[in-house]
Parts: structure tokens; sequence; C-alpha cells
């Protein structure tokens, strides 16, 4: 715990400040309050996303995959998806709504496509088949 | 951080492989005089497709390629088979 944050703490426990103004001040510090969620303050709680494929135990090679992107990296390549023509989206939503799912892309923002990338780090895929899929965030 | 350095391990089984650490900043060189002189076509492309849409777009690709290259730090892929084990490490 820094400093300044220390100091709000204390001065929270004294009863010299509220609870409103504490978190007021610990936002302007770029201290994440307990329950804020991550990436409200702009930096995600997670540096890399893992994707690791291992043998399972019926499995028969013995493939095995281990990728590590940084979260810079993911972030800059959703700018590519002002790319993706209009044409293809409707395809893609004409797809997505065959398997019963009534979804638009075109109304996913980059703003959105941020928020859900920057709030992963509690997101965890484990699939045991013949190989073992694990994707979580570090 | 743009990377400054490329492992690139390629091992088969049977066999010699090769463990190379290039100095990607070299190709960082290499690639921006090469999007500088490509610059006038993009630019004539972009002129020539705005009204119908692309054109914004086109003159959009060089701050988003700098973008990825810029995060390429940090990239690790590592693929191990029976055959080989091939490995790519951006630092």
């Amino acid at each position: 715990m820094n400093e300044e944050k220390r100091k709000i703490l204390d001065m929270l426990a004294q009863g010299k400040i509220t609870v409103d103004e504490a978190d007021r001040l610990l936002a302007a510090i770029g201290a994440d309050t307990p329950g804020t969620p991550a990436g409200a303050s702009g930096r995600p709680a997670w540096k890399y996303l893992r994707v690791q494929i291992e043998p399972g135990p019926g499995s028969e090679s013995g493939d095995r995959v281990n990728i590590r992107v940084p979260y810079k990296l993911i972030k800059a390549g959703l700018k590519f998806a002002s790319f993706i023509p209009r044409e293809a989206q409707i395809k893609v939503n004409e797809a997505l709504r065959e398997k019963g799912m009534d979804f638009d892309l075109s109304k996913i923002s980059f703003g959105d496509l941020e928020e859900i990338v920057a709030n992963l780090d509690d997101m965890t895929v484990e699939v045991d088949g013949q190989d073992k899929v694990r994707i979580f965030c570090e | 951080m743009v990377p400054l350095v490329m492992r690139l391990m390629v091992r088969p089984k049977q066999g010699r492989g090769f463990n190379l650490w290039l100095p990607v900043i070299l190709i960082w060189v290499l690639v921006a005089a090469l999007l500088l002189l490509l610059l006038p076509f993009v630019l004539l492309a972009a002129l020539l497709t705005w009204r119908s849409g692309p054109g914004k777009g086109l003159l959009l690709i060089y701050p988003l390629m700098g973008g990825v290259l810029w995060n390429l730090a940090g990239l690790h892929v590592e693929v191990t088979s029976e055959e080989s084990e091939i490995l790519f490490d951006f630092r």
C-alpha cells in the first residue's frame, strides 16, 4: 500500500473524512477501490492472455501449444475490427441467427470490445476432452 | 514498448534445428522505410476511394499497424508436436 493511500485510509478511520470523500480521493490518486471493476481505472488487472493446450489422458497426439498474448497487443488489434466489411458483418449476423443467437455485430462499438477485454481478468475457460484446453488471463 | 529482439527456435525431433535471436529493430527500420515508400500510393488510393468509403480506413492503416508492431513485445508462441518444437518470442 502506498503512502497516499494509507493517509487517506487513516483520515477515514479517524473520521476526518467521509466514505464518499475517501472514495473520491482514492480515485483521484488512481488507486483501485474495493468494488471497482477491473479496467474502470483504465488499467486492466491482467497483462497477458494465455492459451494452453496439452494432451489429455486419452489423447493420441502429443501436441502442446502455449501462447501468451499481451493485453496491449489485443487492444491494438481490436482497432482493426473497424475494417470488417459490412457484408461480412451481415453474414456473421445471419450465421449467429441460424444458431439461435440474435446478435448484431454492428451494434458493438470499439469501447464495448475494449471494456470486455479489460474485464477478462477473472475469466478461465477449461475444456477437458482428448486435449486439455485452458484459456486464462494473468 | 517496441520489441527489440525476436527469438525464433525450430527444433525437429530428428535432425538439427536452429535457435535464432534476431534484432528485430533492424527489421522495423526496413518496414518503416517500406511504409514510407508506399505512403504516396496509399494517400492516392485513399483520395480516390474517399467518397466510396474505404478511403478513411486506408488512412488509419498506418497508425493501426504501428500500434500492433509497437505492442508485440511479450508475445510468446510455443508449439510442440511429435515431429518438432517451434517457438517465437518477442522481447
